[in-house]
């Protein structure tokens, strides 16, 4: 008998199965596209995605987006970007492919920075993924330029508790002590092994002999010259022995002021543990304006970083978390090969925008953003943007063709209300009012250079209740310093390789500010650093005044008994050759 | 409760049908593709396609199916371990950058360490499974399968109106 190998009788509910799910396709595919996009772009940009309304037309290749709203990572309550529609022209060939590659999207009615009513971070709350790791990363970043509040903050003026063990004094004493110690044995042991004792009484023995003798008496006259060599080579090891001890004595001179190096060591280190306010115009700006300068840097390092990771260069393959299921997700490994479509591409994206758009006169801008891609070495192109506008300049570059990405980004933008902030520590809110704001940002590699600056000319403060200044004398003067200046001019530096780089914020009011601060605290700042300094001496001096002592006392108890055994030879010797000097002169008859 | 009780009529449908110890090895192989790997997955509408077009024990597949599932949760980390392997391997990426820019071949997801790890793992057991599942089959029937049949709680179940569903796919 033979076995039949298919079932024809359920091609027909295969079939239905099918039309069915064409169905089901064709009523929900736009809602499915819609929490999809949702779902992954709040994934990627670690903010919440919204869209109110997405269209499908597969047939055309047409995505149309309404009512788009993208969160902003950072803020809670504020909108990164909304628009009205956008219109993306889709290549479906490639999606056969699983690629995406969009040849140009269209999108209106651009707005940023709008307010929202709920929280939009989601990787801010969560941290996972992409876009989490990068924001702590970035945020991480952010924090190591945290400039310490009480450098400008209380203005209280005490000594802390000072910890001996912690002097680098005391210790180098000891050490010095030892030494000296060290030296003194050292010096007697080789006086001892000098043996000039034998040599000072035979020379003695041989001018007794002299003075009684007679220029005919070879024997002691030859016997007072070989005494004489004998007092020569015992001079010549003293020499050796003061030239050891003149050195040893030399490097406890050096000893001694190292000690006082150490001191001046010790003196910095106590005045580190007070709380001075520091009055220098550059650490006033930057505890005024640093942290409100840092953030900038901060978002645009985070969308740089973001790029980096989902841009990367090369042609390896690549590892990323796959999509989250019930089952483990596993991880999804991408091929990219030459001359073959990326994953995802986006040609040519217009970008129309509105600035101030419930303003009288609302500003129109364009912009444009090509070749952005999730594998630009297969593209081939760096990716682009720019907008311009009436008041508005602003380019980018992300070039991550080669193994070192390159990323440059800048922007100048004017008559830009900027929100007030309150400033750090101080009590005081400054409201830049329409300023002009310029950005300027390279990441090359791992070396960052970027410089953000604001300028204003119609600068508003008003005084605040917070900060940990307020109410106090310095928050006062800084009150009364800045209140009248309507004159604004930030300027914030970062340079350096990007894990450490060196802050610089400069502004009008540093130098204002400073000079106040000097005037009112210079007199309590020099009080603190003498008290500094006596409770530093006091705790040194006790060890090492004794030191200086025996070092001292080392020295000179060295030094003069080489001089002392140095006369007598030279003065056995002298008398020596005298006599001789003497016989030699005497005529025979 | 009453997944269970499908399961069970699926498990003594299955083994009491007409069809041969073949079939029915051959539905609980193409359903364990499905209970093994991710479900939602191009390669399982062409197992699911077999399932129903080929003439196999369709509550042997869902028998299948529903044992497989579990153990598919279980395996899960010897899957992404397989998977990882296959897919960096050296050796072989060039044959993973073709597929990858090949047309459809991308939907299948063949990419994801899972997915790969479980398909291929799945295609290496489908023999054994094929062959043990059959010979415990035979087995049964040989043995203790008659008086199965002609006990008063085998009839209960079978009784359950969820059994005639079953009898619309039975081979």
């Amino acid at each position: 008998m033979s076995v039949k190998i298919f079932r024809w009788r359920a091609i027909g509910p295969l079939l239905i199965l099918f039309v069915i799910a064409c169905v089901l396709w064709w009523l929900f595919a736009d809602s499915i596209a819609r929490r999809e996009v949702q779902k992954v772009g709040t994934q990627m940009l670690g903010a919440k995605v919204e869209i109110q309304d997405l269209h499908l037309d597969l047939r055309h290749g047409d995505v149309t987006i309404r009512g788009l709203t993208i969160a902003s990572p950072h803020e809670p309550f504020k909108n990164l970007l909304q628009a009205d529609e956008i219109v993306a022209d889709l290549d479906v060939v490639p999606l056969t492919e699983k690629k995406l590659i969009i040849d140009r999207v269209a999108a209106n009615g651009l707005r940023f920075g709008t307010p929202r009513q709920t929280d939009g971070r989601v990787v801010a709350q969560s941290g996972e993924g992409i876009a989490g790791r990068v924001l702590a990363e970035t945020h991480d970043w952010a924090s190591q330029f945290q400039i310490p509040a009480l450098q400008l903050a209380t203005g209280k003026i005490g000594v802390d508790s000072l910890d001996p063990r912690r002097l680098s004094t005391i210790p180098a004493a000891a050490a010095l002590d030892t030494r000296a110690d060290s030296s003194r044995r050292a010096w007697q042991a080789a006086f001892d092994t000098l043996r000039l004792g034998p040599a000072l009484d035979s020379a003695s023995a041989a001018l007794e002999r002299l003075k009684h003798a007679r220029a005919t008496d070879l024997a002691t006259l030859n016997e007072a010259r070989r005494a004489i060599d004998r007092l020569k080579r015992a001079r010549d090891r003293v020499t050796t022995l003061e030239r050891n001890v003149t050195q040893g004595t030399a490097n406890l001179k050096s000893g001694l002021a190292g000690l006082d190096s150490a001191r001046r060591r010790d003196y910095a280190f106590a005045r580190s543990l007070l709380k001075l306010p520091s009055l220098d115009a550059p650490a006033v700006g930057a505890a005024l304006f640093a942290p409100a300068a840092i953030q900038p840097f901060e978002r645009v390092l985070y969308w740089t970083q973001l790029a980096r990771r989902y841009m990367p260069p090369g042609l390896l393959p690549r590892a990323t978390t796959g999509t989250k299921r019930v089952r483990r997700s596993g991880e999804d490994i991408r091929f990219p090969q030459e001359r073959a479509l990326p994953r995802f591409l986006l040609r040519n994206a217009e970008l129309s925008f509105l600035l101030h758009p419930n303003a009288a006169q609302p500003q129109h801008y364009a912009g444009r953003l090509t070749g952005l891609t999730s594998d630009p070495a297969v593209y081939g192109r760096p990716t682009t943007f720019g907008a311009s506008g009436p008041r508005l300049v602003a380019g980018g570059l992300l070039n991550h063709l080669r193994g070192i990405p390159v990323d440059t980004a800048g922007a100048t933008v004017g008559g830009i209300t900027l929100p007030a902030f309150e400033v750090p520590s101080v009590p005081l809110r400054l409201d830049p009012g329409a300023a002009v704001t310029q950005l300027g940002f390279n990441l090359n590699g791992d070396t960052i250079h970027a410089r953000f600056a604001i300028r204003s000319s119609n600068a508003r403060w008003s005084r605040d209740s917070g900060g940990a200044l307020a109410n106090t004398t310095i928050g006062d003067l800084i009150w009364r310093t800045v209140s009248g200046i309507s004159n604004l001019d930030v300027e914030a530096r970062l340079a350096g390789a990007l894990q450490h780089p060196d802050l610089a914020v400069r502004s009008n009011l540093d130098q204002a500010i400073a000079a106040r601060l000097r005037v009112v605290l210079g007199e309590q700042v020099a009080a603190a650093e003498r008290q500094m300094r006596a409770r530093v001496d006091a705790l040194v001096n006790d060890k090492v005044g004794p030191v200086q002592d025996r070092v001292n006392e080392v020295q000179t108890q060295a030094q003069a008994q080489v001089a002392r055994q140095r006369a007598r030879l030279d003065e056995l010797q002298k008398q020596l050759e005298q006599r001789l000097r003497d016989l030699a002169r005497i005529r025979l008859p | 409760m009453f997944a269970l009780i499908k399961l069970i009529q699926s498990l003594f449908g299955a083994l009491h049908s007409e069809g041969t110890p073949g079939q029915l090895a051959a539905g609980i192989v193409l359903g364990s593709f499905l209970g093994l790997t991710p479900l939602l997955n191009l390669h399982n509408a062409l197992f699911f396609a077999l399932l129903v077009l080929l003439n196999v024990s369709f509550a042997g597949g869902m028998l299948g199916w529903a044992l497989f599932i579990p153990i598919g949760f279980l395996l899960d980390p010897l899957f992404d371990w397989i998977g990882h392997s296959l897919l960096l391997a050296p050796s072989l990426r060039g044959l993973w950058t073709s597929c990858y820019n090949t047309p459809i071949v991308p939907l299948t997801n063949f990419n994801n360490t899972v997915v790969l790890g479980s398909l291929v793992f799945a295609g290496l057991f489908a023999v054994p499974l094929f062959l043990a599942t059959r010979l415990a089959v035979i087995r049964y029937r040989a043995t203790i399968g008659e008086r199965v049949r002609q006990s008063r709680w085998y009839r209960a179940v079978m009784a359950s109106k969820v059994y005639n569903v079953y009898k619309m796919f039975r081979p």
